[in-house]
């Protein structure tokens, strides 16, 4: 095997998506199952949402949650001192990479070292992010996600639709049918409980197998060098207990400091999530199994990365290190929900995709710079946040950020405009002309068609050209 | 104004776990019961005091379901279900619950598998009623006290496992057991 | 009483009427208003399309033409939560920054106003109607009730609540032609939810949204006029 490692940088958002943004909502416009599916996924978290408020409080724990997040970003190089130094007190490995290709350099030669062959892995962003299961599986290892959504679409091909319900987007039949391709048999249920039982069965196999199981990290807790690892199906119960090694991958923002600020966020967490008071399994693992104990991995490393993260402390966008990935600002989101998470071509979607994405990315990083306008700042993202980051600001500031060849064209045209707007006779002169050429076009009352910039309202809209709009 | 175990038992049937309150003497007993009702033929029960002090392993035997103790000299195929009997229920040992929300604390020790309660089909867990207390933060204030040997690994558990993937409606069994079945041990 | 007018470049470019039937409002309810003269816009396009020093190069005029002691009254949320949120973050460190300040604590939106001093322009009679809450008016200046406050006045007035009401119409300033098709099927929504109330037609505090929620409806057959609350109040 060749010792010069090929440089890899990989970005953060999907290589393989093809077309503009713009096109790509419009693909996603024209497909009316997704339009169904999203659509009782938000309306279902909208009505989840209220119940939370009403009857579990969860408004009045919103701003306590903000406050220990803004803390602990504050406080961000103490608390991962700690936690590493607790990790490894605890017979734990603690690496801190630098990016992408040091994360996925060091796990795919650990799995060379020990000989593993299967892989099997529960529900992690950074590892979407750092596009690990592409490194694993060009190291020649089997890797299998078992989380159901993360298997589904991993059996589609397709990317996550959602942060928390990556197959959001496929309904029943959709799953059957990637089912039947899977076990090469027609013999699949068809009902939602034979399809999970399935699952089931088909899933456990991997566990058997893999030598290695590899999980994200809700939460680091410094105090006792503790991962807190949040699910509902228990797949990461078994990843984390059942392989021989087990890696756990983390965000460097994703630390608290002690356990009164992780019961906070525990319980915060899904609420905002999945509108529930508590997530089926929350599972605290602080190092590998301890002298005499007979199950559980014997050896745990912990994969701390930074990926751009760092730089964010102290900057304009420093609050989005307060996210804790709860997936709320992408239900509660208009765009979102009408063209689902596909469309952004990023692992991390909605809002805070938007705003994450160049942020790691680069501002004027084709695959991810248009993402910040693609957003009426409609607000209800920073309305469903639990941890009061101010989405809809940041993204104006991200906008203002980024750079492309469209937005420098923009950018002359406000000049231009700001020329004209700041002077009260020139700003009446550019009204007199306006207000006539709506009077030449219009037809009726309305214009059908406006040139240049103002085609793209008058694709989809008419423009009134006298007040109030004729019927 | 209800008592934690009240308010436990309100609780865990929100989780839609099922629940019975029970003395030590008539425990072993009960969960025996159980057990047979749900066509359950083996049990991997936790080495721990509590499964000694309420004689479950004999009321196991009395009702013809086999009895294995932690640690078990099993396969992963085995642990996991995939070969042996199916209806296999890990019998587990909180050491704290937490009542406003219906959970479950199980620690990792020398005598209690991290996995009991979740590579089996069914879950029965034997909760002292003292252990009850009212809020997670308390629950993990104790666990994780200061001067106290960090466990390896602690599972909340709450509720029976569930997925809300397919058509974000949930559906239990993903991979965890699809019963849990507590039985609140009273003076 | 005295009003400072902030006319907004909408009602300047598409809809003088609604700025007229501002004045003529505050008027019947015994405020004095002045219109102040070359004023143009708050710099809301250029700042949420991300050219911020082209956005404070007119928001400084603006902040020049209204200055004073006044209350400036402005008929929409938009522009009033540009001023009164954005000023702050768009003029923080520059030599007008106190300027900045100070309008942003004089400006409000105009059935706020009207609310705030619990004034009656004494509107003439209109039927049934349903209201679209901007998504400025309810996240930013987290006001619902005002628009509604000031339509229990006028005889006659029946409000129809939408469904999905808080739901964003789709228009989001350059938003609308950089993601057109999104845009308008989001303004569909909109339209079609407020035809659905049974209402003929749909009234906002903002001229924007009114334009295309109208626009979109025109294109698609959707049968619901659009007037702005001004035009209600004022008649």
């Amino acid at each position: 095997m060749s010792t010069r490692r090929r440089r890899r940088n990989p970005g953060v958002a999907y290589s393989d998506v093809t077309g503009t943004l713009r096109e790509r909502t419009v693909d996603a416009l024209r497909d009316p199952t997704l339009a169904d599916n999203l659509r009782t996924a938000g309306d279902s978290w909208g009505a989840g949402r209220e119940v939370m408020k009403r009857d579990f409080g969860f408004d009045e724990m919103r701003d306590r949650a903000r406050d220990i997040r803004r803390s602990n970003i504050r406080n961000m190089p103490a608390l991962l001192a700690e936690l590493q130094s607790n990790v490894r007190a605890s017979g734990g490995v603690v690496v801190r990479a630098a990016d992408a290709d040091e994360a996925c350099r060091y796990i795919t030669d650990l799995a060379r070292a020990r000989g593993a062959r299967v892989v099997a892995k529960s529900k992690s962003m950074a590892t979407e992010e750092i596009k690990l299961n592409e490194a694993m599986e060009h190291a020649g290892l089997e890797v299998v996600e078992t989380d159901l959504g993360e298997w589904i679409i991993q059996l589609a091909n397709e990317h996550p639709s959602h942060i928390i319900a990556p197959a959001v987007h496929l309904n029943r039949d959709q799953v059957a049918a990637l089912f039947r391709e899977e076990a090469g048999t027609d013999d699949v249920p068809t009902d939602r409980e034979g399809l999970v039982a399935h699952a089931r069965v088909r899933l456990r196999e991997k566990f058997a197998q893999a030598e290695i199981g590899i999980s994200g990290v809700n939460l680091g807790v410094a105090s006792t060098g503790t991962v807190c690892i949040v699910e509902n199906e228990g797949n990461a119960r078994l990843v984390t207990s059942q392989p021989r090694i087990h890696v756990a991958v983390m965000g460097m923002e994703r630390v608290v400091a002690d356990w009164d600020e992780a019961a906070h966020i525990l319980q915060v967490l899904p609420m905002a999530a999945i509108s529930q008071d508590a997530a089926n399994y929350v599972s605290l693992i602080t190092g590998p199994r301890r002298e005499g104990e007979t199950d559980g991995p014997e050896e745990f490393h912990l994969v701390i990365i930074d990926g751009g993260r760092g730089a964010l402390r102290g900057s304009e966008f420093e609050e989005v290190l307060s996210c804790i990935r709860c997936g709320a600002c992408l239900y509660s989101c208009p765009m979102w929900q009408n063209v689902g998470g596909q469309a952004y071509g990023s692992p991390y979607s909605g809002p805070i995709g938007a705003i994450i994405t160049p942020l790691l990315e680069g501002p004027s990083s084709p695959g991810s710079r248009d993402l910040p306008f693609m957003s009426t700042l409609c607000g209800a993202c920073g309305d469903a946040c639990p941890v009061g980051i101010p989405l809809p600001d940041l993204l104006v500031r991200a906008r203002a950020r980024s750079s492309s060849p469209a937005k420098r064209k923009a950018g002359l045209a406000f000049r231009v405009w700001s020329l004209l707007w700041r002077r009260g006779v020139t700003y009446r002169l550019t009204m007199i002309g306006w207000r006539l050429a709506l009077r030449i076009r219009g037809r009726g009352g309305w214009v059908h068609r406006l040139p240049g910039p103002g085609s793209g309202w008058t694709k989809v809209r008419d423009m009134p050209s006298k007040w109030p709009p004729r019927r | 104004m209800s008592t934690p175990v009240e308010q436990m038992v309100q609780s865990l049937a929100r989780r839609k776990a099922t629940v019975e309150l029970a003395r030590p003497g008539d425990a072993g007993r009960a969960a025996a019961v159980w057990m047979a009702d749900q066509g359950i033929v083996r049990a991997v029960l936790a080495d721990d005091p509590v499964v000694d002090a309420i004689r479950l392993e004999s009321a196991l035997r009395a009702a013809g379901i086999d009895v294995l103790r932690w640690p078990v000299a099993m396969g992963r195929r085995e642990v996991l279900g995939l070969e042996g009997p199916e209806d296999v229920c890990g019998v587990t040992v909180p050491t704290l619950a937490v009542a406003e929300r219906g959970t479950l604390v199980l620690e990792a020790s020398v005598g209690h598998g991290r996995g009991l309660d979740v590579t089996n089909r069914h879950h029965v867990s034997l909760l002292m009623a003292d252990r009850v207390v009212e809020t997670l933060g308390e629950a993990l204030a104790r666990t994780f006290a200061d001067g106290r040997p960090v466990p390896s690994a602690v599972s909340l558990v709450s509720g029976p496992s569930r997925s809300s993937d397919i058509e974000k409606i949930s559906t239990l069994g993903a991979h965890g057991a699809l019963t849990e079945h507590v039985v609140i041990i009273t003076p | 009483m005295r009003v400072l007018l902030m006319r907004t470049c909408l009602s300047d470019a598409i809809a003088p009427k609604v700025w007229k039937a501002t004045r003529r409002a505050l008027e019947r309810a015994g405020v004095e208003v002045k219109v102040p003269r070359g004023q143009t816009c708050c710099g809301q396009p250029a700042w949420t399309a991300g050219h911020p020093d082209q956005a404070r190069a007119v928001a400084r005029h603006t902040i020049k033409v209204f200055a004073g002691s006044d209350e400036v009254v402005v008929p929409s949320g938009s522009c009033a939560g540009m001023v009164i949120h954005a000023y702050p973050e768009l003029f923080a460190g520059q030599p007008d920054e106190e300027d900045a300040l100070d309008l942003a604590l004089r400006t409000i939106e105009f059935t706020q106003f009207l609310a705030k001093h619990d004034l009656d322009p004494r509107a003439k009679a209109c039927g049934a109607l349903t209201v679209h809450d901007s998504c400025h008016m309810l996240r930013v200046l987290d006001e619902h009730e005002s628009p509604r406050a000031a339509l229990a006045k006028v005889p006659g007035c029946e409000v129809r609540e939408m469904a999905h009401a808080d739901q964003c119409c789709g228009f989001g300033g350059v938003f609308a032609l950089n993601f057109p098709e999104l845009s308008g099927r989001l303004g569909e929504q909109k339209a079609q939810a407020a035809a659905a109330t049974g209402a003929p037609e749909v009234v906002s505090c903002d001229l924007g949204c009114l334009m295309h929620i109208a626009g979109r409806a025109h294109r698609t057959g959707i049968p619901i006029r659009a007037r702005h609350i001004s035009e209600v109040l004022g008649s």
